[in-house]
């Protein structure tokens, strides 16, 4: 019996042997070692704590939890007035009213008037921005690579190797795609207004929502749809874990977590609570939610290391993880107000005055912190 | 073990290849997916990982991961049995599965209902003694060889 059963192939099973070690690894050396948490940290860790059973339980495959209120206000332990550097390496992309703008891990930042949105190339080196009838490839210095004329483009994403690439776009509701050196643009479908998402890893696989408001996972090469799901509520976001195991469909309030395949796996379902941001933790299957309630939000963390990482009054809106997974920046357009949390909750500050700082009357948006 | 629990990486990854194939092989065999039994794996490692500096290092760790693979993945099957699939259709059929040759065996363990199938995976894969499956799964001895004897009954009748 012992011998039938070790015969017995496990389908995919070096694939999955290499993809569990990255993944492993990665967890493992982001661990941060057991300590005792000092005075100050202890009202943020005593509200972690707190938070970790409903984290958990959210997290398990069985099923999803629901989340159903707002508790504790978790203390700023410092603000800043402007912001003089970013805790982790790596650029920020923020859109404004004056136009996209890079922020360097030391401050710096370098506007690119214009643009209304924009996102990273897959490795850091260029990024896609787009204007209302245009979408540009450009250095982060702000030279122009090159530039397409499309009419109302928006929601640009850029996928690939380090090879061989391509920028998916929204042109009206018309979906499209370019190669990343902007030769052979062409139309794949039709889709809705939500950011299409590049599944990593080899081949070109796009996943979008279509025009019945299902989510679609084609691979582009062939041709041909892998998986498409439906669901109650409209898409907000799409994201794919680092290691294309897991996409994040984020809902107005929910987030379902599904498998490669399309299947779901977890999530998260909170019927009292607006379900306005999320983001998978780079190199890990963790993601953050942020939440918001009549005047007070929260941002949760499932997985590794798990819990509620902030609380507090006024909404918030957009996450971003830094590239090596140890901080999330949170946006409190209400309070003007990004907050950086670190992500075992051992630490917290802020930036005020961030609509003035990036010239804007309206808060700023993040875009993406990125390699 | 006593090196992971320090951080060294080495060790941590000596332990992942250790333990890593029949921990896969134990979820695959209990849930009958191959996408949802590496999860299950992966999930576990990191849900060991969360869990390390808690760990009495005098203990083996191979029935530790064992036990959360295999409660976790009894849980995916019941889970997956009842939970509602009105929101998901239209799944590609095959698009990323291979069919294994040992169809028979397969088939047969497949009749056989998560908990039993459980049982016979942590007896007759992994080794363990009833007793030990018993505290394992939290469950009578009694219970367990019910269990095992149920199991292995259906695939008999399947074989």
């Amino acid at each position: 019996m012992k011998d039938a059963l070790e015969r017995i192939p496990v389908p995919d099973e070096e694939p999955a042997r290499e993809r569990a070690h990255k993944v492993v690894l990665t967890a493992f050396a982001g661990r941060e070692p057991v300590r005792r948490p000092s005075q100050a940290r202890r009202v943020a860790l005593g509200v972690g704590v707190a938070a970790l059973a409903v984290a958990l339980a959210v997290a398990s495959p069985p099923g999803m939890a629901v989340v159903d209120r707002v508790r504790e206000v978790v203390a700023v332990e410092r603000t800043a007035p402007a912001l003089f550097s970013l805790p982790a390496p790596g650029r920020l992309l923020v859109a404004s009213d004056a136009g996209v703008w890079v922020v360097d891990a030391d401050g710096r930042k370098r506007l690119l008037a214009g643009y209304r949105e924009a996102s990273w190339s897959p490795f850091g080196r260029f990024l896609v921005a787009t204007g209302a009838n245009e979408l540009a490839a450009l250095e982060p210095d702000g030279g122009v690579r090159w530039t397409l004329s499309r009419p109302g483009v928006r929601h640009a994403r850029w996928g690939g190797t380090e090879v061989d690439t391509r920028i998916a776009y929204l042109s009206r509701s018309e979906l499209r795609v370019v190669a990343g050196d902007g030769t052979g643009d062409r139309a794949v479908g039709h889709a809705l207004a939500v950011a299409p998402a590049w599944r990593p890893g080899a081949g070109h696989v796009l996943t979008y929502v279509d025009r019945s408001n299902r989510v679609v996972t084609r691979d582009l090469v062939t041709g041909r749809v892998l998986w498409r799901v439906g669901g109650r509520g409209g898409v907000a976001a799409l994201e794919w874990s680092g290691d294309g195991r897991r996409l994040n469909v984020r809902r107005g309030r929910r987030i379902d977590v599904l498998t490669r395949d399309g299947r779901a796996w977890t999530g998260l379902r909170a019927p009292d609570l607006a379900v306005v941001g999320s983001a998978i933790r780079p190199g890990s299957h963790a993601w953050a939610a942020a939440l918001n309630e009549r005047g007070r939000s929260e941002v949760l963390v499932v997985g590794e290391p798990g819990g509620r990482i902030f609380a507090g009054r006024g909404s918030v809106t957009d996450l971003a993880w830094s590239p090596d997974g140890r901080w999330l920046l949170i946006a409190r357009p209400d309070a003007d107000q990004w907050v950086l949390v670190r992500s075992d909750g051992g630490s917290i500050r802020s930036v005020s005055r961030i609509a003035q700082q990036f010239h804007s009357r309206s808060f700023p948006r993040l875009e993406g912190w990125c390699c | 073990m006593r090196g992971a629990q320090r951080g060294s990486v080495p060790d941590m990854e000596a332990l992942f290849d250790e333990h890593w194939p029949r921990a896969h092989r134990a979820a695959y065999l209990v849930i009958q997916d191959a996408a949802l039994a590496e999860d299950i794996a992966q999930e576990s490692f990191l849900a060991a990982i969360r869990s390390l500096d808690r760990f009495d290092r005098r203990r083996p760790f191979g029935p530790w991961l064992h036990r959360i693979v295999v409660n976790r993945a009894i849980d995916a099957a019941r889970a997956r049995s009842l939970r509602r699939e009105t929101e998901l259709t239209e799944h590609a059929t095959g698009a990323e599965e291979h069919e294994p040759p040992d169809r028979e065996l397969l088939a047969a363990l497949a009749r056989v209902p998560p908990d039993q199938r459980a049982v016979i995976v942590l007896r007759h894969l992994l080794g363990y003694t009833p007793g030990e499956i018993a505290r394992t799964l939290d469950l009578p001895r009694g219970t367990v060889n019910s269990r095992l004897r149920r199991g292995l009954d259906t695939m008999r009748g399947e074989l």
